[in-house]
């Protein structure tokens, strides 16, 4: 079996994935020229429509990571194909919270006159954060592929309950970071027309682009695994004939 | 590759067999997690020694005394900004209880008038003295057209959206 010479596309991740490109440019369109600037921000608004659709994505993606963790620890038939999306699922995540995290950090520098600062919602995104590092570096400890399964899916449904904290920290704590303009319940949206249609363009398509990454990545990692045990068959059938040969 | 012996059993099944050989790399990077999580929730923890305050809770509330070193939320009050010297001076209110503060440079960011601020310092004899200023965004968001509203109708309007 050769990993190079296997496709992880399919004509529906090809179908997907230009969907996905076809909304980027037009993403990019309506975020850098066809909406307008804020009042108060100017043009550093924009960076809104990539910094909230990658904290959206990571928690899709962290999400997505527990179900399919929990699917696997309930199920009857224990399929490593749901492991291999809850691991994947978490790579991406991983990607788009460090995506939130830079676009935030510039974001806070032109808005708050810095980078950082040891806010609730900063804080607990960087926890979020090194807590998936956690998981992705656990899920490479090595030992079976079920014993990497088992103990990161039940990493997964702990994890994923830091995501309430993160998302209402703001609410909890008197923070620095503003509450949630368009996911507040009880007030209006206050975004103005363009601006927040192009926030919701971000959010299709960064969603689509996570679903792509997540159809190839666990595409890929079945791979990853396969030759892991074709190399360990491999070793073994190589010692049985050793063992014939005396 | 390991050609070490070891017991065979479901070992060639593929689905469930991996090597068995304990990594270093993963197992350092949790380790490294681990750490920088409790240095994260530590620097969280001493940096929320100084107490937030709104301007009202000045004297009022238990931790916001005069003299202790604090977080103040408050609006710049309109007409109030001045900058001499290289210091920054403004008024900063909130639920019609103003403090003035000072601030030695430029506060950056989007500071201006009418706009919400976090000032950390201390209050000294009717003075905050501040040495960190953070501006503080809302979320609203509000467009700005250059066809429709000329300069001084967008600081209007930057206005009325900070003081809601």
């Amino acid at each position: 079996m050769s990993a190079t010479s296997t496709p992880t596309g399919t004509r529906a991740t090809r179908a997907l994935g230009f969907a996905t490109l076809a909304l980027t440019v037009w993403l990019i369109a309506f975020g850098l020229f066809v909406s307008a600037e804020d009042v108060v921000q100017g043009s550093t608004v924009r960076i809104m429509y990539v910094h909230v659709p990658s904290i959206w994505v990571a928690y899709v993606a962290f999400v997505l990571t527990a179900v399919v963790s929990a699917v696997y620890l309930s199920g009857k038939n224990r399929s490593l194909a749901w492991d291999r999306v809850a691991g994947a699922s978490a790579e991406i995540g991983v990607l788009f919270v460090a995506i939130s995290l830079i676009t935030g950090s510039l974001w806070g520098r032109l808005t708050w006159g810095t980078y950082w600062v040891w806010d609730a919602r900063l804080t607990s995104t960087a926890f979020l954060f090194i807590t998936y590092i956690g998981y992705l570096a656990v899920r490479g400890l090595g030992g079976t592929f079920r014993q990497r399964a088992r103990r990161s899916a039940v990493l997964a449904l702990l994890a994923v309950l830091e995501i309430p904290l993160v998302h209402f920290s703001v609410v909890i704590w008197r923070s620095l970071h503003q509450e949630s303009t368009v996911a507040n319940s009880g007030t209006d949206v206050e975004l103005d027309g363009l601006m927040l249609f192009t926030l919701f363009l971000g959010i299709v398509t960064f969603t689509m682009l996570f679903v792509w990454m997540v159809l190839h990545r666990q595409r890929g990692l079945a791979l990853q695994d396969a030759v892991d045990a074709h190399g360990l068959d491999v070793a073994i059938e190589q010692r049985r004939q050793e063992a014939e040969v005396r | 590759m390991d050609l070490s012996p070891r017991s065979t059993g479901d070992s060639t099944s593929g689905q469930g067999a991996t090597p068995v050989r304990r990594r270093w790399l993963p197992m350092v990077i949790v380790a490294i997690a681990i750490v920088a999580g409790g240095v994260v929730v530590t620097r969280f923890l001493t940096s929320a020694i100084d107490y937030y305050c709104n301007v009202d809770e000045i004297g009022v509330r238990s931790g916001c005394d005069e003299g202790r070193r604090i977080r103040v939320q408050g609006v710049v009050v309109e007409g109030s900004l001045a900058k001499e010297n290289g210091a920054t001076t403004f008024d900063l209110s909130f639920h019609d209880k103003t403090v003035q503060v000072r601030y030695e440079g430029d506060p950056g960011g989007v500071f201006q008038e009418c706009i919400p601020v976090v000032a950390h310092g201390r209050l000294q004899d009717d003075l905050f003295a501040s040495d960190r200023i953070e501006v503080k965004h809302s979320n609203e968001y509000v467009e700005k057209n250059d066809t429709r509203m000329k300069e001084s109708d967008e600081e209007a309007a930057a206005c009325s959206v900070q003081q809601g």
